[in-house]
């Protein structure tokens, strides 16, 4: 039985059980007219529940479960003994015989992938069998125990109450099961690269070229530092150095200068410059802006001028970023109390004056706060260097030459037909584990500036 | 910026000089003043210069997407006279409406026979090379829609190659530019339906959007389906339920950083946990949904809790003092006030979905793949996915669709946006 | 005053919240043919006292109530004691009107459709005319039920509360002020409405108007300082105060 169809049966089942629960619960209410802590719906709704909750709960573990008890039952069979041992080969073979088995693939490379393929078949259907009658029986056996609970006394609400606030616990749990994920596969992953890779050779190492790794020392070719520094010069100063004054001064002239009509139209469409897809801008920048920057490059006599120059993919990022510092900026200043700039407007300074030696200085935690949080921004930002910058790394400190970032890597590394296991793949995982650590302590710099900030005018 | 805020009057010599009064009006001090308001005037003009030149940008992107766009939605059309009368064909031609025409007309030898009227008619500027490959399907779609054409002669315009296409947009090789030359009057412009109904394809002329949509469409439901419940659920807990306590402040930092998480780290969740252990289908929409519904669900709860908090408190003493229980308070009364914040925040986090393409690269949704996905299951792609697919094209017909395609893209998430601000501006509420 | 048992007794109640304490070693008997009036100098907790008589204070993380609260001799703090029954019995009305932003008919159905008090449409409209009737306020809005609550007056709006309240049929109402956010004159209509309430619901109102408890009450109770300082009838705490503090008070010398 295909998850939907059991999924679809369940849900009927809970229908059946809530109209039935009810009906008998109508039927206490017309015997005795006295007040009840729950309504016909309430019993309803926790047989309901009760039918369908552990059904779901289990199909679910079942679920992440089968795939490996499915694994061990073909490993079990004759066949299997033939099999290489633990290692990449054996991996490839048991997928490819996965694949088969699902239907989704059709011929194998190795001919133990297809002899396998009918075993697999085989035990998947089992367990699929084994699924979908535990569920039902749980559905059947929660649905019977709750409706011989129903009776007039039963506080049917307060349990499916109770019921429902477990959901709600497990739905929030969800954003502690992605973190935790996060965690885990980076670090997992991560932990088997440093394996193969001294952590010293990645993290110090000034070379970077994955594409000829010497299989005796994979760590002379997997030196992190030309990615950490393009990854740094594009997002945090070439990025920077377009969105800092452009964002701040527009949130200084939104703020104080703007008339509210102007203001009206002037933020939101400042605010279209976030929303406008990152891979739109990677292709502005890879087409139209690229080119110029080449050209103006060769123009001011600079040889090593690439149309894949760190210059082009940083302006563009630059834009994308401008209305995040706006925004932030724009927070900041409207929280400076207005007593500090009646006070200096009472003075006789001029407005420029008061925003330059006032405002902008009593903002300045706030604003270097959303200065971080834009940098953080930036250096996870993909796409844009995915389709702009190069694939080459270079220690350089000239803008007009080809620049290679940390996420530009990850996505090289992963996307090329290589196997999951390698050093390659793996270094793709250490490098995303970099990235998730610096973002991480950006943000929680950025939010502690900030935070103390508010707090100094509350 | 040197200049002080007022001359200074040194408090240590003041003791020692007689007190004078500023003399306001003196020179020195109405060129200072002068001085400060061109000052004043120059700061005014530079922030709002940084405005202009913001939304310069912004423009200068839009203009370059449509001005290259807008020629991904024409085509070009060459008038082809047809005489298909001797195409042997195993049923009769009234009966081509039903199914099994498609194979019927194929099995003819159709395509060859259009290749054959090209070649006779337009020898000299190229003959069936003009064409684009799937221009035989245009003549199959005609007789289907009406079997008498192949009784009689007729004519009928039908999509050139990529290469000319673009030569007739003006932007060709100089050989191609040469058979549009001569081609002149037989040349027509039409609108690209093609467009919005193919999947990709390595002809340009013939690569459309319908499959990638279609993939983003499936993607979305996935995401919408298990990031909105869950995002809203957890909003209410957070919000409502959950004691102060250790965990759940754990929880709060966890949601919070997740919503600063670089995507692509998503990207490398969804590879490692749903390819890598659960091995879920590679490049299916079911994968880029989950991995998406992860990045959107906490822009959602943050979204929820802002409007859920929104709702001030006097109703929820309210509904408690009538004896309302605390799941009845929620559901009755704050979710409905609610409703509008947490719509709007959701549409906002699933356009941010529907832009993202850095996660479904990591898990595989950059194959190509020329027919559109059946199911959740199935292999896809991506709009997003399939502009960078596109932009990466050497052939220059790709340019136009690629821009096309971001065109489209836009304006769905203008539309989405759109609904977002309507949503806003109708039920916000000010308590 | 009466023979009866009291509908509610409180013994030796103490409320905090955190290390604050609000409320110290309280005893107080509400009757059910009578208005109780809590009055005192603000901040000395009357407001307080008053929300743990229908647990509201539950909906405060960090408050404890300690003591003995009883309606009809059950324990309203006990552990079986379901909460939300207990509301329904002991209504409540808050210092600012709090209509739903719903219409009339359905702020006024609200409680009857949760607990489920109506069978029919029919009786569910029997109850909401009932209620708006006692309330004084069917006659302004008979016929217009569909409009929003909140489009009422204040005043208005108040009396919707008090007709949402009355419509769950409870045995007591508590009343937190429920004039300070009104006019003189919409003042004037709820002390009627109280009148004409008293001796089917045990009415227990907060206020800081002396004037208004000595007008619509027949027991008065003195707070001060978290303390219940003097609790007896109304006629006597005016006339004649048995404590210093008490007298103090009343004849405006602070508060």
């Amino acid at each position: 039985m295909s998850p939907l169809t059991l999924l679809f049966l369940i849900s009927a089942l809970g229908l059946v059980a809530w109209v039935i629960a009810r009906t008998r619960a109508r039927r206490f209410r017309r015997v005795t007219r006295q007040r009840f802590s729950s309504l016909p719906q309430h019993h309803g709704w926790y047989v309901a529940l009760c039918t369908v909750v552990p059904a779901l709960t289990f199909l679910l573990i079942w679920y992440f479960v089968s795939p490996a008890l499915v694994t061990d039952a073909v490993l079990a069979t004759s066949r299997a003994a033939l099999l290489p041992p633990p290692g990449f080969d054996r991996a490839a073979i048991l997928s490819e015989a996965r694949e088969i088995a699902a239907g989704r693939a059709f011929g194998a490379f190795t001919p133990l992938g297809q002899a396998l393929a009918p075993a697999y078949a085989a035990a998947q259907a089992r367990f699929d069998t084994i699924g979908t009658v535990v569920a039902l029986l749980l559905a059947f056996a929660g649905g019977a125990w709750s409706f011989l609970r129903v009776r007039p006394g039963f506080s049917a609400r307060s349990r499916t109450e109770g019921l429902i606030m477990w959901l709600l616990l497990a739905a929030s749990l969800v954003a502690i099961a992605t973190t935790v994920g996060i965690v885990l596969s980076l670090v997992v992953e991560s932990a088997r690269f440093f394996r193969i890779v001294p952590v010293a050779d990645f993290l110090f190492g000034t070379h970077w070229s994955p594409s000829v790794i010497d299989p005796r020392d994979p760590g002379a070719a997997l030196g992190a530092v030309p990615l950490f520094w393009g990854t740094f010069f594009i997002g945090a100063v070439i990025a920077m150095a377009v969105a800092v004054p452009l964002g701040l001064m527009s949130a200084i002239y939104l703020t104080q200068y703007a008339t509210p009509r102007a203001r009206r139209w002037m933020k939101p469409l400042l605010e279209v410059l976030a929303g406008v897809p990152t891979v739109v801008y990677g292709y502005f920048a890879a087409l139209t802006v690229a080119p110029v920057v080449r050209e103006a490059g060769s123009a001011l006599g600079i040889a090593s001028a690439s149309s894949e120059s760190a210059l082009a993919a940083g302006l563009v990022m630059g834009i994308m970023i401008i209305p995040f510092v706006s925004s932030m900026a724009d927070d900041s200043l409207a929280a400076v109390p207005s007593a500090m700039r009646d006070g200096s407007l009472a003075m006789g300074a001029t407005s420029a004056e008061t925003i330059k030696r006032v405002l902008v200085p009593a903002a300045l935690p706030g604003v270097i706060g959303g200065v971080l949080l834009a940098i953080s921004r930036a250096v996870g930002e993909t796409m844009i260097v995915v389709m702009a910058a190069s694939g080459t790394a270079t220690l350089t400190l000239n803008p007009f030459a080809s620049t290679t970032t940390v996420t530009k890597q990850i996505v090289d590394l992963l996307t090329g037909e290589a196997e999951f296991a390698s050093a390659k793949t793996l270094a793709a995982f250490a490098l995303g584990l970099t990235l998730f650590a610096i973002t991480l302590l950006l943000n929680v710099v950025a939010l502690m500036v900030v935070r103390r900030y508010r707090e100094a005018y509350d | 910026m040197t200049e002080t805020l007022v001359p200074q009057a040194p408090v240590s010599t003041a003791e020692i000089a007689p007190h004078r009064p500023t003399d306001w009006r003196s020179h020195a001090m109405e060129r200072r003043i002068r001085r400060r308001y061109t000052a004043e005037r120059r700061f005014r003009l530079l922030g709002l210069g940084a405005v202009v030149v913001s939304a310069a940008c912004l423009a200068f992107l839009l203009i370059v997407m449509i001005a290259q766009g807008y020629q991904g939605f024409v085509e070009t059309r060459l008038t082809l006279p047809l005489d298909l009368r001797d195409l042997r064909l195993e049923r009769s031609p009234e009966r081509l409406k039903g199914p099994g025409a498609d194979l019927a007309l194929a099995g003819a030898g159709l395509e060859r026979a259009v290749d054959a009227a090209a070649n006779r008619a337009y020898e000299a500027e190229g003959g069936a090379a003009l064409l684009s490959d799937g221009a035989w399907l245009r003549v199959r779609d005609a007789i289907k829609h009406d079997p008498r054409l192949l009784t009689h002669p007729f004519t009928l315009a039908l999509p050139v190659a990529s290469a000319i296409d673009v030569a007739a947009k003006g932007n060709g090789t100089p050989a191609a530019e040469r058979s549009v030359a001569k081609l002149g009057a037989h040349l027509s412009c039409g609108a690209a339906w093609d467009f919005f109904t193919g999947a990709d394809s390595t002809d340009a002329a013939r690569a459309g959007i319908w499959g990638a949509l279609k993939g983003s469409l499936l993607t979305m439901v996935v995401t919408l389906a298990l990031a909105f419940p869950v995002g809203v659920l957890s909003a209410i807990y957070l919000e409502e339920y959950a004691p102060r306590n250790r965990a759940t402040d754990f929880i709060e930092v966890s949601i919070n950083n997740l919503a600063a998480v670089p995507s692509i780290v998503f990207g490398l969740l969804g590879l490692a946990v749903f390819l890598g252990t659960l091995h879920l289908p590679r490049s299916a929409p079911l994968v880029g949904g989950l991995t998406l519904a992860l990045m959107t669900m906490p822009v959602i709860v943050i979204a929820s809790r802002n409007a859920i908090r929104a709702v001030p408190p006097s109703i929820r003493d309210a509904a408690l003092a009538v004896g309302a229980s605390p799941i009845q308070v929620v559901s009755h009364h704050v979710l409905p006030l609610a409703a509008p914040g947490i719509l709007t925040g959701t549409i906002i986090g699933m356009a941010r979905a529907l832009g993202e393409t850095a996660p479904l690269l990591m898990i595989g949704m950059r194959a190509f793949i020329a027919a559109p996905p059946a199911g959740f299951t199935d292999s896809a792609t991506a709009l997003p996915v399939q502009i960078f697919l596109w932009s990466d094209q050497v052939s220059r017909g790709f340019v136009e669709k690629t821009s096309a395609a971001i065109l489209v893209l836009l304006v769905f998430l203008v539309a989405m946006n759109g609904v977002a601000i309507f949503l806003r501006n109708r039920f916000e509420t000010r308590w | 005053m009466s023979n009866n048992p009291p509908k509610m007794t409180a013994s030796h109640v103490d409320v905090s919240y955190g290390t604050n304490h609000a409320i110290r070693d309280v005893s107080i008997d509400v009757y059910r043919e009578d208005v109780t009036a809590f009055i005192g100098p603000s901040g000395c907790g009357k407001s307080t006292f008053l929300r743990s008589l229908n647990r509201m204070n539950d909906t405060i993380p960090t408050a404890r109530v300690s003591g003995d609260i009883r309606l009809d001799g059950e324990d309203i703090y006990a552990r079986e004691m379901d909460v939300v029954q207990l509301r329904a019995r002991v209504g409540m009305v808050f210092q600012k009107p709090n209509p739903f932003p719903k219409s009339i008919y359905e702020n006024v159905a609200y409680g009857p459709k949760i607990h489920g008090l109506a069978q029919s449409k029919g009786e569910l409209d029997r109850i909401v005319e009932r209620s708006l009737t006692r309330a004084g306020l069917w006659n302004e809005v008979k016929d217009r039920l569909s409009d929003p609550g909140t489009a009422l007056s204040g005043g208005q709006q108040q009396r919707l509360c008090i007709a949402r309240a009355i419509a769950v049929d409870p045995e007591v109402i508590l009343m937190d002020e429920p004039c300070s956010a009104l006019d003189p004159v919409a003042t004037a209509r709820i002390e009627e409405l109280i009148h004409d309430l008293r001796g089917r619901y045990a009415i227990v109102i907060v206020t800081h108007n002396m004037q208004q408890a000595a007008r619509v009450s027949q027991r008065t109770a003195f707070f001060h300082l978290g303390q219940l300082i003097e609790y007896g009838d109304t006629s006597d705490i005016f006339t004649n105060p048995r404590q210093e503090r008490t007298k103090d008070y009343i004849t405006g010398r602070y508060g």
